[in-house]
């Protein structure tokens, strides 16, 4: 019943129990130690804790990577309002699959890691915006908080230590944009989830006018590991400026794909032919996408360069994000996946700022009708042009998302394009 | 523990069997029962969809359903926040949600029917009309396309004898795309009501059709 695939070159810690299904039950839960971090956590003072999260180097695993420790300390220390934590299990990331096995495996790791968390920056009421498609895991999240509710680790008074925390389950409706955070908060309030200016930032004015922060599952489910074994422990795993272990989800052409538990800074090269069994049928290796489609591709000469840490991804020009790896072979047809990819942020966009409402459907547009051989290589300029304005624009990042694949496939496989405008000829099947 | 508001006790655990192999977690069986009752308020919308009872007429929550939407009530500083839930709740009774639920809605929540109606139209989830027993949703975003997703989408329209969008002339099935759900390393993902099934390829197509047709909505 081992986990559908595991490498002996992973280091297990977030995911040690992926496929054992007693692992959700509270009583098997606690007796391979858990809830033990949370009354460590809450017997020493918020401040106390989130010195322990800065000295892991912990960063936040929803994208951005930004430290987690700092992110909290921008909290408000006294407190005025009430404060909320809001746990990002909105994942929707085409290529990410790691938050719904973490929920559906383990939860309550994750209610761990939201009480410790809600301790540290004083909030009261955590909410976990699970994606409303996961009615697995929103099932399995729910089954446990009512058992952490009924053994005393949620509620009033946990551990003796006069700390009173709540935590509900809301279960989303089904929009990418949501995994914005302040598109997540709008729609924790119960409306359209579209994005909100910064500033004023959450740690001031957050979900219903409140201080509020916002964490990634990957992100809280590590906490508890760190308050447990100390920001030293956490380090001796990935690298200096990456420190920990990351989960890397693989899909596409490899002969095994899904979850593995990696320190950071690992190679891609290795992680694609060693940890995952290599490229399907022998194939060559023709593209790689390491974060999700939101991140620019590479082509098979860097992905060999490529070390999968937050700095490594940006030394061959794409980025880590939340380390959903796309791998494609020689079978691929990049201009059809980009425009698959295109099509996606067209119908994900909220419609707010012009430059993504337009621009993400006239990217499809054009880049299906190169797809159906009746571009020009005129339309190739367009594309670059129209996506650089599209960079920096708007209110959130979805419109920059659709500038990375679209700029970095035309730079770096402009041959698929023009064999389709000149000769109308694909270059890959798939 | 009941004198607490948010503390609902008596979620699936009375009634779900949680030890579960790893075939039936992704093979056949959903993990646990899902109680009509619902338990915690947080498990709002985690029932299926289509219970037999969709008469119109009929008050928007009664009994159970009443008792489920007031427990969702007190999980939020305020009133509105418990739209999507609500909207949830509608759409796992109706099926769908339909203009008249949505005005109702906005009535039990004190909120305006334009903002209702704007919110309901933006979440996807929500069926803005009435679809098959079973909604199947292809996943035909990048991971699964790469491993053939267009197939399977073609093999569901193929075994279910419809149009993309369009529900069969037997009310059974309505098969529609979906963008990314999450799985991609088990391709192709197909959500079939509330539940994945993962790793389908073509030829499980007409296993999985012919098994749904014996089944209601609800048994999924």
């Amino acid at each position: 019943m081992a986990y559908p695939y595991v490498s002996d070159r992973e280091v297990r810690i977030l995911s040690k129990y992926f496929g054992d299904p007693k692992q959700r039950h509270v009583d098997t839960y606690v007796e391979r130690g858990g809830y033990k971090a949370l009354e460590k956590a809450l017997g020493m003072g918020p401040d106390d804790v989130v010195d322990v999260v800065k000295s892991s180097g912990l960063r936040g695993r929803g994208g951005a990577g930004f430290p987690t420790g700092v992110k909290w300390s921008f909290m408000p220390k006294e407190q005025r309002k009430p404060h909320y934590l809001l746990c990002n299990a909105d994942e929707s990331e085409p290529g990410t699959f790691k938050d719904r096995e973490l929920m559906r495996w383990d939860p309550h790791q994750l209610i761990e890691g939201c009480l410790i968390g809600a301790h540290a920056i004083r909030a009261q009421h955590v909410y976990i915006y699970c994606r409303g498609e996961f009615f697995e895991a929103n099932q399995v999240l729910a089954r446990a908080v009512e058992d952490a509710y009924g053994k005393g680790y949620i509620g009033e008074n946990i551990f003796d230590s006069g700390h009173t925390i709540d935590v509900t389950v809301h279960q989303g409706a089904g929009a990418y944009i949501c995994g914005e955070e302040t598109g997540m908060m709008n729609s924790l309030e119960g409306k359209r989830g579209e994005p909100r200016i910064k500033p004023p930032f959450p740690a001031a004015v957050g979900a219903f006018g409140k201080p509020s922060t916002i964490n990634n599952v990957e992100t809280l489910c590590a906490i508890p590991h760190i308050v447990a074994n100390g920001g030293e422990w956490y380090r001796q795993y990935g690298t200096e400026k990456s420190p920990g272990t990351k989960l890397f989800c693989v899909s596409g052409h490899v002969n095994k794909p899904g979850n593995y538990e990696l320190p950071l800074g690992f190679p891609l090269i290795e992680l694609i032919e060693d940890v995952c069994g290599g490229m399907r049928d022998g194939n060559a290796l023709k593209a790689v996408i390491p974060g999700g489609s939101s991140v620019p591709l590479i082509n098979a000469e860097e992905a060999r360069a490529c070390s999968l840490d937050y700095e490594g991804c940006l030394e061959v020009g794409t980025m880590l994000g939340c380390a959903s790896v796309i791998v494609m072979d020689e079978t691929a047809d990049i201009v059809k996946q980009v425009r698959r990819m295109v099509d996606f942020y067209a119908h994900e966009s909220c419609g707010q700022c012009t430059p993504c409402r337009e621009g993400t459907t006239w990217t499809a547009q054009i880049l299906r009708r190169i797809e159906n051989g009746k571009g020009t290589e005129d339309d190739l300029d367009t594309l670059m042009e129209m996506t650089q304005n599209m960079v920096g624009t708007t209110i959130c990042v979805l419109s920059d998302s659709v500038a990375a694949p679209v700029q970095s496939s035309i730079e770096k496989f402009r041959d698929e394009y023009l064999a389709l405008i000149r000769r109308g000829e694909r270059m890959g099947v798939a | 523990m009941s004198d607490v508001p948010f503390k609902n006790p008596g979620w699936a655990g009375n009634t779900g069997e949680f030890d579960l192999t790893e075939e039936q977690v992704r093979g056949d069986d959903f993990v646990g029962e899902r109680p009509a009752h619902g338990g915690h308020a947080s498990g709002a919308a985690t029932m299926p969809f289509m219970l037999p009872d969709r008469d119109p007429e009929a008050p928007l929550f009664e009994g159970e359903y009443q008792e489920r939407f007031e427990k969702i009530l007190t999980r939020y500083p305020d009133k509105g926040a418990a739209l999507l839930p609500t909207l949830g709740l509608v759409q796992e009774l109706r099926g769908h949600v339909s203009p008249e639920s949505m005005d109702r809605a906005a009535a039990l929540l004190g909120l305006a029917p334009a903002d209702v109606r704007g919110v309901a139209t933006f979440y996807t989830m929500y069926n803005k009309r009435p679809v098959g027993r079973h909604l199947v949703q292809v996943c035909t975003n990048i991971s699964c396309n790469l491993c053939g997703a267009e197939d399977v989408l073609a093999a569901f329209l193929r075994y279910t004898d419809t149009e993309l969008g369009e529900t069969s002339e037997d009310g059974n099935f309505t098969v529609i795309e979906a963008e990314c759900l999450a799985a991609c390393g088990f391709p192709t993902c197909v959500q079939i009501n509330s539940r994945y099934y993962e790793n389908v390829t073509p030829v499980d197509v007409a296993k999985i059709v012919e098994h749904l047709k014996g089944q209601s909505g609800a048994d999924q």
